[in-house]
Parts: structure tokens; C-alpha cells; sequence
């Protein structure tokens, strides 16, 4: 067969989706590089030359051992060798970028085609990484995202930093659309007439609620904690155990949420009680128990719980053969309902217990609490000292300063930290103008209340504008400014507005300064706010805002309810802003020696001696085999199905998100597994043998399933399992390329074996965090600057982050051709 | 509600201003005129669903006689003062409800069949799949000239745990409405929720309070938009897209603002109704309220097209306010014990009271030369028939309103498609339809 020949069989088996360049490098999009902008990226002869190969000695190699399939004629998976020189690399970086992945990555020339001896590619490999890296330096592109629009999450935090009012939005604005995994994806984030309308709702509401203007007739706000329901709730007590950390170290179950008040006024809180009906989803007037309480404006935590105590015990009368049945009256005994503000008693309510019958012994039937509902505001008093009232009336019209001037005075302090800048009179007179409107008829504080409102729903808000400077040439690059570089900087480690420390260094033109910077940054990262870098960052990169939604069966794991569920999120959590706060190596990811767990995630993984409901770091014995992410519930669980592990899903999992070498999709019609073969049950490793055998799938699964395949010996919910289906586990695997491994261990020692591509791939992902776009081939210079920066300091996290704000995509931009 | 010189003006600023941005012209904005407003008015048809739940007790539903003047029975007396207002239908079928082959979950199947008329996918998962169903339909029509293009509203909680009737998902169970084949539309129980969505933040809708509130938002929109044309000015070609997305949301908004404020053409002032506080304890207070609301929006042409669920399938409400402590559910499943049958036929005498309150409210709303129940088409009854069998093959339909001829109870032929009179209501609306779900044609008879 001729290699064109076989190269057209090959490449009819490689599926067409496996776009040459694109596979980790999203979206390459030819325009980027258009005649005119290809004039500012010069081609360059090649500056680093560390071995005696020449160009032409590149040139021919490339040719002799790839032109073969990727030449003009076939254009195999869309790329072309044939014109390629090495002695001139710029302006095809996308299509050498490529190469180089490839090369790195071992998968090119395909297995069976003749490769070069490996200190060849080696060199090769090396010398194309240095020249695309110089050729960046010399000529920066840090590309472009177009203007965007905050998303929900930062939305609410702007408003909670803005005007200290800290609310749920997330039932008050729709979700936003996701791109490369993550929601604040600049080109995603599109403005739709719902969602203008849902800003305007929101912008009148927190407006009104923060400056104490809040409507005056009651209502009620209902918050339900979550529950283990089941249609029949026959046997299922509710838990012995505290169900919060803001209810008393004694207590058990109950819910505990935040309200905010809206004034200094009477409030009635309304606990109902699960009815001890067959299902437990119905709550009634029956079984609803209530106390008036004054409360203070401003955000309050309710909490109702019971005491500690043994389940009413009561025996089950056995069935006698012989004789009439004596029947045990049932007495209804008064059990005691604390309700608590703010971590204090205010009232102990005594609750009747449930009496079913005779026959029921009534530690079936536990009390507990399906919702609480606070009714108010009554009998108000006025609109209290709120921090947000704090903020926003930073004066007060007196003789001294007229209203007028005292308005302006606020507006001028809201719309600079709002606007993220020094705000211009241009600014100023609209909101000085919707003020005067909302004055007349009302008094100063509804004044400024509609001046909020206005401020809220203003582009100048809503979008993180960057502009390019008037003089500055279609195509050129420039530094962004320091206000800019504030705000990227403030919605990457806070995903919110920056405070005024971080907005007065940007105001003094010192931001970009290295040292500021670096202090600047420390500082951030330090701050209680970074937890945003977990929740929104780690959340989306490690799936785990998809654990809430994963429904593993109940037959099949009995034990998987909503504390192991809510305590494997928490590991995680704390896992990642560990390694952010105490600036540890991202190795830890893959084999770090400890791990958080409390008492319940304790009891799931094996680890003896953990009491109680908090989260605390522990050491982990090897003998646990836990350590890493991918010891982790949450990971294991968000990557199986929920009746059974997958080796594809967590092999996939961790291609794409560990060593940014995602898979392509499969190919239509994929049957399901069989499950058994001449009426014997098949192991999962034999189910999978087609992957194996059938090349046209054996391309990418024999990359994938002995991923997944080590990890076998956890289940669907992340526990450890020596044996499934009626047989012991086996974790042994086989990579492409010969490499047998074994188990967990033996896939961390794989992954540490292949550490840089794993630092490569987190920089990755949270530089596109950080950009709020797709990365492109010219981001890769900057990537790999990242990335042998942090080898260079143990790899540690701040170094990445530090390397990330100190990168050309971050810090500049390009103009636009036109 | 008075037409203001004011509002045009401002209108026409904009329209200025639109054009330099090569905004498109809406149309709304060209209806100024009063004939134009009147002709609008006339054509201003409403479609409402009413549901309830676990099928209804048949030999207390059913009239003895086929044809006009029929004696009343227990179940529909109710609905007696209103019996030229409406037909009565039974016979028809939904047999895509039934298990064909599936198993059991009959409740998941019957309610995720109402209005689509399709055999739904047995799943708990994520691949839910039903059909289009006939509010969405006719809201994809009547939704481009009204503020919210429908509303889904019910009594019984959404349940959110897996499975709801055997293999059924809860989002089978959990609203009749279905936008695409895979997309549920949510319900609202929550009625302070449902008067937010329609009136915004206000605490009543006193005209003088609204109108000032509508004026002010109206102003902040214009300040917002001008901001928009600042920034326009500064940016790239990519970046004035995103600010054009912005400012026509805006513009969309200032469309229904001005809706609000033109009201119906007609000074009909909406009553001043408060703001609710959430979910009153007593279940005939809760339906009046919802009601109220359905008859609010429809009144203040803020949608046109509704959906109500008394209860959800497999409800387990009990109703001590007549005298039954006993779970809704297992009671409907009878077993022919005299005393279930009498309870089960007092809660579904008290559910036809509810779709008699609604006939009350929209017969006394008056809308240019009638009422409000002169435009709308009603459709109440249930998904399943007789409950003890889980009958699909016979169940109880009532059709209302001004579009549809009253006092007769017809009987349709046997298996006659449900989806057949679907078909033809739709007809009766204006909303062209070849088939819905498994229908096979028109049902006769709906206005002969």
C-alpha cells in the first residue's frame, strides 16, 4: 500500500472533528492572522540555536516524515507540511503550534508510521518551542476579547461589594452561557431583552433595599433546607446530627439560612414541621409553629433546630400467635424547637411528637424541619443602621451642605467604585438628573435611590469596558491602562469590583508597576474574597458546580445522601483554596498527602477517629489510597453515571482536564455495553474490548480507558470497592505507547511523569479564566512562560497566578483591524 | 388607562435616535392610532387551561343525557349559573397515555400527554422528552403583541425529587407546559411571585402609583440607552455589537412600558388589587388568588394565553375545609367503597367551584363591547377519566368562553383523539394548526 494510500485510510479512521490544531487550542480561527496584521509579525531567522542542526536540517525532517499524509494534495486533517520553512516560522504559529503539540505529546507520526530516532525529536521539539517563544517575545500578540458583560455570579458580588447588601440573585437572573468551560467567557455573553428586564427588576429592588426604602407591607420569604426526600418516608429519620455550623454545637437537624431585614420592625418566623405523612414533600398550616421576634434591618441569620437527644424509643409490638395483641397506648410526648437570631435562643417553642399508633415505635417519625418562612415586616420602626446605608450616605444634607451638593457627593463616590474609574461630569449629569426626578414628590433618600437604580442598569456597569488609545494603529499592541488592568485583576481573584485600595493604585498610574502588582496581588489573595477563585474557577475546571445534579441511585448506594454529597463538595473546596492561600505546589492535585474531611466524609473513605460535622485537615496513609483530586469524591462521583462507574468518563475526565488533551467525539451510533455474553456476566474490561479491537475506536480509547481503568476501585460515589459484579477489581492498565501502571498509585506516578504537561494544562485553564476568552496558538509563548516559570519555584500557585497577571494577554491588548 | 401625548413624543426621539444606529423599526411602535388600537382590541383573543388532578369520579361528571339542556350533576352544579357558557364533552381519549408497552405510570404519562398529545419517554434523567404542547403553540402567536407570552401557574409544589410516578420523572408531573419537545416551562405557586412578574416591585397597582413608577423607569431606560450611544461611539465594530444587543433589550422594554402605559384603549382602570404575601393557609383563598391573577393579566393584556394547575398528579392534599382529612390520591383510587366515592366527588365538586369562580371573574370584566369570558376559550377538566382504573379513554372536558357554544353536553365517538378538539380550539383562536400530538383531524360539533 502506498503511504498516500494508507495515509487516506488513516485518515478517513481519524474522525474528521479531531481538528489537527484544534484539539486543545479552541477555536484557531484563520482570520486572526490577516494580510495586514501578518506585516507587525515578522518572519524571523530562527535565533535559538543551541544544537549544530540547521533549518534546512529541520525543514528536511519535517517533510521526510510528515509530508507523506499532510502535504497539499491530501491536506490531511486539514494541515499541509508542504510549505513549511524553518528557517521562516512567523506568521504560521497556529500551524506550528500544532506541530509542536503534537511532537510533545508523542502522538505524531501515528503508530506504525516511521518515526525519527527520539533525541531527534527531541531537538526538534525543543528548538520549535524556543523559536515560537522568541518570535512572541519580539513581536507580542496578546490578542483581543470583545467587550463583556459581568455574569450572574459577579453581578451579585459588585452589588454585595458596591453597596454592602449581600443576596441571593441567583433565582432573580437567568444563568449564563458557558464557552471552554467556564461562564465568564466574554463572546458567550450575550444581553437579551429577559435579561435587561430581569436587571431592571433587580436594580429596582436592591436599590430600593439598600438605601432602606424597601416596600412596607408584609411578606413572606420561604427558605426549605435541603432534604433527603423520599416518596415514603417510612424508616427515614432525620438526622441526629447538627445540620449547620450556625446551629448550636448540641443540635440536630433544623436549617439555619440568612434573611435580610428590611427594617427594624417585628418579624414573625414560621417553622413547619414535617407533617409525618407518607410523603414528606407536603407542608401544612397543621404543622407550622411561629414566633413574633423584633429584628434589626440588614442581613440576619435564622436557625431552628432540636436538641440533641436519643430517638424516642419505643418498642415494636411483636406479632404473637397465640392470644389478643396488647396494645401500648401511645403517648404524644412535647419535644423542645429552639429558634435562634443571629447565634442566639430567642425562643424554645415545645413541639407535640408524632404518634402514629401502636404499632409504631416513634423513632420513625423524628421531628424535623421541612421550612421556615419569615413574615414582615410589621409594626416598622424605621430603616435601621445597615452597612449598606453606612456606605451609601457617606453624607447627610444639613445647614452646612445643601442636598444638592450632598447628592452629588454620594453619586460621584457610588459611580466611581460602580464605574470601576474616575467618573467625568458626562457621567454625573444623567444621575444627577433621574436624582432630581426621583427627589421631587419624595424626599433625598428616594432622591438617591433612583440615582442607584440608574447607576445599576448603566453600561458603564453592566459591561468591563476596555478601550483602545485614539492614536493607536489597526493591529499594533498596547499595555492596557492601570483602571483596566484593575478590573481584569479584581474579577479574577474576586470575580468582582475592585475595592478602592486596588482602584486608588490604578488611579495613581503605580498598578502595573512589578512590585505593586505583586503586593497588590499578595494581598488580594489573602483576602476572604478570593474564595471566589474556588467556588467559580475550581468549581467549573473540576465540574463540581455538576455535583448537585448527579443522582446516584438508591438501590445501588443506599448511603449516598445529602451530607456525603454537601462534605465531598466541601473536600474539594478546601482543597483548592488551600493550595491558593498557602501558595503550596499544584502537584498537590495529583498526589498531595492530606486531604479535609469530616465526620461523614471520614466514615466514607475508611479514615478512622473522625467525629463531628467539621471540615479539618488530615495526613493520609498510603493505605487509604486516597490523595489528589482523583482520590476525591466529588471528582469520582461527577465523572460516573448513577449506577456505575465509567472508565470512558473518568479517562475522558482527566485527558481534558488534567493534561488539556481532550479526545475527540465519538462517532454516532455507539451501542450500549452488553452486559453479558452467553449468559455470563462480563466484566467492565471486557465489555470495553471492542475499543480494543476495533481500530477506528482503539484511536482515542486506548488513551482514555486505562485511565479510568486504575481507578476502578472506586465506585459511582467515590468509595473504595475490592471487588464488583461478583469479581475482584482489576486496576491494571496499559498506555499506547507499552507503559503498564496499576491502581491510583500507579496512575499518579503517570501523571507526575508527565508533571509539566499537567502544569501546561492548568495554566491553561485558568488563564483562560483569567482572560475571559479561548486561548489561541499565540498564547502559547505565554503559557509555556508560565509554566517553566513555576518549575522553576516548585510550582507553586502563586507563581502561576503571578505569571498569569504579568503575561502579554493579560496586561495588553490589540487593536482591532477596523 | 390614558393615552399619553408624552409617550409619543419620547417615542419619536428615539426613533431619531434609531435611526442613526440602524436600529429596526418595531411595529408596535407605528399602532398609535385609535381605530388601529380598536381593531387590535377586537382580535385580542385569550386561550386558559384549568387542571386538576387525579382524574375525576365519571358517574357523578358525566350527564346522564347527550345534547342540549342536559340535567346537571353533582360534580359540574358549580358550574349551573354559568351553563350557557359552556359545553361539556365526553368520550374523547388520550391514548398516547396509555402504557404501550411501558409499564406502569400512568400519572407521569397522562400529564405529560394533556396538551401535547404525546406518548412521553419513560425517564428519570436528563432525556426528558414530550412534544410541543397547545399553549405554547398558541402563546408562540399571541406572545409577540404581549409583555410575557404566557403563564404557568399552580397550586401543588413543584416536586424536585426523582421520580414521581413509577420510572416518570418529576418534570412530567410537574407543569402541562411544554415550549420544544424537550424544554417544561416551570410553574409558579408562589402568588406574591406570580404579581412581581406582572406589575414589578410596586406594592399595588393604585394607577396613580403605577404610572409614576412606569414613568421614572422610563426615564432610567432613556439615561441608559443615551449612556449606550456614548460608549458605542468609542468602540470596535465586535464591541458595538454587544452594545447594540444591549440597547435593543432596552427598546424591547420600553415597547411593553409603553403598552402599560396606553393600557387597552379602552379607561379600563384595573382594580387596586395588593400585593399578596405569599401562600394563604386555606386552599379556597389560595385558588381565588391565583384566579384573581390569571384574570389581572388578562385584563391588562399583559398575556393572553394561561395555565392553572389545581393539583399536580398524584396529589396527596387533603381538603378538612369539606370534610375530608383524607389524602386526595389514595382516595381517588376508590375500590368502589361508597364512602371514598362521596369524598373523592366533594374535592372534585370543590375543584369545579374554582373553574366556576374563573367563569364569574371573567364574565364580570367588562372589555370593550363584552367581557373578558366573551374573548377567552376555557379549557378545564383532567387527564385521566376514571381514576380508579386510570382510565385514558373516556376522560372530562369543559369548554368555555365566548367561541364556543353552550348549554350542550357532547359526546364524542369512541377513541376519538383528544388532541382532535385541541386542534379546533386552536381553529376557533386563530392559530393554524395541521396536527398536534396523535390527532386525526377536527372535532365537529365544537361551534356547529
Amino acid at each position: 500500500m502506498s503511504p498516500a494510500m494508507r495515509c487516506a485510510k488513516l485518515a478517513a479512521g481519524i474522525l474528521t472533528a479531531a481538528g489537527f490544531v484544534g484539539l486543545a487550542l479552541h477555536g484557531i480561527a484563520a482570520a486572526e492572522t490577516p494580510a495586514a496584521a501578518r506585516s507587525t509579525l515578522k518572519a524571523l531567522p530562527v535565533p535559538f540555536d543551541a544544537s549544530a542542526r540547521t533549518p534546512s536540517d529541520r525543514t528536511h525532517l519535517l517533510q521526510q516524515y510528515c509530508s507523506g499524509c499532510h502535504n497539499d494534495k491530501l491536506k490531511t486533517a486539514g494541515m499541509s507540511v508542504q510549505q513549511l520553512d524553518a528557517a521562516r516560522l512567523g506568521p504560521d504559529d497556529a500551524t506550528w503550534e500544532g506541530i509542536l503539540r503534537r511532537l510533545s505529546l508523542g502522538e505524531m507520526p501515528p503508530k506504525g508510521m516511521p518515526r525519527p530516532p527520539k533525541e531527534q525529536v527531541a531537538d526538534f521539539t525543543h528548538w520549535l518551542a524556543g523559536s515560537l517563544d522568541s518570535l512572541a517575545s519580539a513581536s507580542p500578540n496578546p490578542g483581543r476579547a470583545t467587550l463583556r458583560r459581568m455574569n450572574r455570579t459577579e453581578y451579585g458580588n459588585a452589588v454585595r461589594d458596591l453597596l454592602g447588601i449581600d443576596i441571593d440573585l441567583s433565582k432573580d437572573l437567568p444563568a449564563d452561557d458557558t464557552g471552554y468551560g467556564f461562564d465568564n467567557i466574554a463572546d458567550v455573553l450575550t444581553v437579551s431583552p429577559t435579561l435587561m428586564d430581569r436587571y431592571i427588576t433587580v436594580a429596582d429592588r436592591v436599590s430600593h433595599l439598600a438605601t432602606g426604602l424597601a416596600s412596607r407591607t408584609p411578606v413572606s420569604t420561604d427558605y426549605k433546607p435541603v432534604k433527603d426526600l423520599f416518596e415514603n418516608a417510612f424508616g427515614v429519620p432525620a438526622y441526629n446530627e447538627r445540620a449547620s455550623d450556625e446551629l448550636p454545637v448540641d443540635s440536630r437537624g433544623g436549617g439555619s439560612f440568612k434573611f435580610y431585614a428590611p427594617y427594624d420592625a417585628i418579624y414573625t418566623i414560621q417553622v413547619y414541621l414535617n407533617p409525618g405523612t407518607q410523603t414528606e414533600t407536603e407542608i401544612d398550616a397543621d404543622n407550622r409553629y411561629e414566633v413574633k421576634v423584633p429584628l434589626k434591618a440588614g442581613l440576619r441569620t435564622i436557625g431552628a433546630s432540636f436538641p440533641k437527644r436519643l430517638a424516642l424509643e419505643q418498642v415494636l409490638i411483636p406479632r404473637s400467635t397465640k392470644g389478643p395483641r396488647t396494645a401500648i397506648p401511645t403517648t404524644v410526648e412535647q419535644i423542645p424547637l429552639d429558634v435562634q437570631v443571629d447565634g442566639v435562643q430567642v425562643k424554645e417553642l415545645a413541639i407535640p411528637s408524632v404518634a402514629k399508633g401502636p404499632n409504631v415505635a416513634q423513632a420513625f417519625y423524628q421531628r424535623d424541619v421541612m421550612q421556615i418562612s419569615l413574615v414582615g415586616p410589621y409594626d416598622v420602626k424605621g430603616p435601621g443602621d445597615t452597612p449598606s446605608r453606612r456606605r451609601i450616605f457617606i453624607c447627610r444634607p444639613s445647614a452646612s451642605l445643601p442636598e444638592a451638593a450632598c447628592a452629588r457627593r454620594i453619586i460621584l463616590s457610588l459611580a466611581r467604585h460602580a464605574y470601576r474609574r474616575p467618573v467625568t461630569a458626562a457621567d454625573i449629569a444623567p444621575l444627577m438628573k433621574i436624582y432630581d426626578q426621583g427627589r421631587s414628590g419624595a424626599d433625598f433618600d428616594h432622591g438617591i435611590a433612583a440615582a442607584l437604580e440608574q447607576l445599576l442598569v448603566s453600561p458603564n456597569f453592566l459591561f468591563l469596558r476596555e478601550s483602545d488609545p485614539s492614536d493607536s494603529a489597526p493591529g499594533s499592541v498596547h499595555r492596557i491602562s492601570d483602571i483596566e488592568l484593575a478590573t481584569r485583576l479584581s474579577f479574577f481573584l474576586w470575580s468582582s469590583i475592585p475595592d478602592d485600595q486596588l482602584l486608588s493604585a490604578a488611579e495613581r498610574g503605580r498598578l502595573h508597576e512589578p512590585a505593586v502588582l505583586k503586593r497588590q496581588v499578595g494581598r488580594m489573595l489573602a483576602d476572604p474574597k478570593a474564595w471566589a477563585l474556588t467556588q467559580n474557577f475550581a468549581g467549573q475546571w473540576l465540574y463540581l458546580r455538576r455535583l448537585e445534579y448527579q443522582k446516584p441511585d438508591k438501590d445501588a448506594f443506599p448511603n449516598f445522601d445529602q451530607r456525603l454529597r454537601a462534605a465531598m463538595l466541601t473536600e474539594t473546596q478546601m482543597f483548592f483554596n488551600g493550595i491558593v492561600r498557602e501558595n503550596r505546589s499544584v502537584l498537590d492535585f495529583l498526589n498531595a498527602d492530606y486531604t479535609y474531611v469530616n465526620q461523614r466524609l471520614a466514615e466514607h473513605y475508611g479514615i478512622p477517629g473522625i467525629y463531628g460535622t467539621t471540615f479539618r485537615k488530615v495526613g493520609l496513609d498510603p493505605a487509604l489510597h486516597r490523595g489528589g483530586l482523583l482520590g476525591q469524591g466529588a471528582i469520582l462521583t461527577v465523572t460516573s453515571y448513577n449506577d456505575r462507574t465509567s472508565v470512558v468518563l473518568r479517562g475522558k475526565w482527566i485527558l481534558e482536564n488534567l493534561l488539556a488533551a481532550p479526545p475527540p467525539p465519538p462517532p454516532p451510533n455507539v451501542p450500549a455495553l452488553d452486559g453479558a455474553k452467553n449468559g455470563k456476566l462480563l466484566t467492565v474490561r471486557e465489555q470495553m474490548e471492542l475499543h480494543r479491537s476495533n481500530p477506528v475506536c482503539a484511536s482515542c480509547h486506548t488513551k482514555m480507558d486505562p485511565l479510568g481503568f486504575s481507578l476502578e476501585n472506586y465506585d459511582a460515589v467515590g468509595a473504595w470497592r475490592a471487588g464488583y459484579a461478583g469479581q475482584k477489581v482489576d486496576a491494571s492498565a496499559v498506555l499506547p505507547d507499552g507503559t503498564q501502571f496499576d491502581g491510583p498509585q500507579g496512575l499518579q506516578g503517570i501523571l507526575l511523569s508527565h508533571k509539566d504537561q499537567f502544569v501546561q494544562a492548568f495554566t491553561q485553564q485558568l488563564l483562560t479564566y483569567g482572560l475571559g476568552r479561548g486561548l489561541e496558538a499565540y498564547d502559547m509563548p505565554a503559557v509555556r512562560k508560565i509554566s517553566t516559570a513555576a518549575a522553576g519555584n516548585s510550582y507553586r500557585m502563586n507563581t502561576i497566578i503571578m505569571g498569569i497577571v504579568q503575561s502579554v494577554p493579560f496586561g495588553m491588548r490589540r487593536t482591532p483591524q477596523k | 388607562m390614558i393615552i399619553t401625548r408624552k409617550a409619543m413624543d419620547r417615542r419619536t426621539v428615539l426613533r431619531g435616535a434609531g435611526a442613526a444606529l440602524a436600529l429596526p423599526l418595531l411595529d408596535a411602535m407605528t399602532a398609535t392610532n385609535t381605530r388601529a388600537a380598536e381593531a387590535a382590541a377586537q382580535s385580542r383573543l385569550r386561550l386558559q387551561v384549568i387542571y386538576t388532578p387525579n382524574g375525576m369520579m365519571m358517574q357523578n361528571f358525566t350527564p346522564a343525557q347527550a345534547g342540549e339542556g342536559y340535567a346537571i350533576t353533582p360534580i359540574l352544579k358549580p358550574l349551573e349559573p354559568y351553563r350557557e357558557k359552556f359545553t361539556v364533552i365526553t368520550g374523547l381519549a388520550h391514548k398516547q397515555a396509555e402504557a404501550l408497552g411501558d409499564g406502569g405510570g400512568d400519572h407521569g404519562r397522562s400529564c405529560g400527554s394533556y396538551l401535547t398529545g404525546v406518548h412521553v419517554k419513560k425517564t428519570q434523567g436528563a432525556d426528558i422528552t414530550s412534544g410541543p404542547s397547545m399553549d405554547q403553540i398558541v402563546a408562540r402567536q399571541f406572545g409577540e403583541a404581549t409583555q410575557i407570552s404566557s403563564l404557568e401557574l399552580g397550586l401543588d409544589p413543584p416536586s424536585l425529587v426523582g421520580s414521581c410516578d413509577t420510572g416518570y420523572s418529576c418534570a412530567y408531573t410537574n407543569t402541562l407546559s411544554w415550549s420544544t419537545a424537550t424544554t417544561p416551562l416551570p410553574i409558579t405557586i408562589n402568588p406574591r411571585e406570580v404579581f412581581e412578574r406582572l406589575f414589578g416591585n410596586g406594592d399595588s397597582l393604585d394607577a396613580k402609583s403605577r404610572l409614576a413608577r412606569l414613568k421614572q423607569q422610563a426615564s432610567i431606560l432613556d439615561a441608559v440607552v443615551e449612556d449606550a450611544r456614548h460608549l458605542s461611539g468609542t468602540m470596535g465594530a465586535d464591541d458595538r455589537k454587544k452594545i447594540d444587543e444591549y440597547m435593543q433589550s432596552i427598546r424591547d422594554i420600553e415597547r411593553r412600558i409603553q403598552k402599560l402605559e396606553q393600557g387597552g384603549a379602552d379607561d379600563v382602570a384595573l382594580p387596586a388589587y395588593a400585593r399578596p404575601a405569599g401562600i394563604p393557609d386555606s386552599f379556597v383563598d389560595y385558588a381565588h388568588m391565583m384566579i384573581d391573577l390569571q384574570v389581572l393579566a388578562s385584563q391588562a393584556d399583559i398575556t393572553r394565553v394561561g395555565t392553572l394547575m389545581i393539583g399536580r398528579e398524584v396529589s396527596g392534599r387533603s381538603y378538612p375545609e369539606i370534610g375530608v382529612a383524607d389524602a386526595h390520591h389514595p382516595l381517588s383510587h376508590h375500590g368502589n367503597d361508597p364512602e371514598k366515592i362521596a369524598k373523592l366527588t366533594k374535592i372534585n365538586t370543590l375543584h369545579m367551584e374554582q373553574v366556576a369562580y374563573y367563569l364569574k371573574r371573567m364574565s364580570e370584566t367588562r372589555e370593550g363591547d363584552g367581557t373578558l369570558l366573551d374573548h377567552t376559550m376555557l379549557l378545564a377538566g383532567a387527564s385521566l377519566g376514571d381514576s380508579n382504573r386510570h382510565d385514558h379513554r373516556d376522560l372530562p372536558v369543559i369548554v368555555a368562553g365566548g367561541l364556543v357554544r353552550g348549554n350542550r353536553h357532547l359526546v364524542a365517538p369512541a377513541d376519538t383523539p383528544m388532541t382532535n378538539l385541541m386542534l379546533s380550539m386552536m381553529d376557533r383562536l386563530g392559530v393554524q394548526q395541521d396536527r398536534l400530538g396523535d390527532s386525526t383531524g377536527r372535532f365537529a360539533g365544537l361551534t356547529a
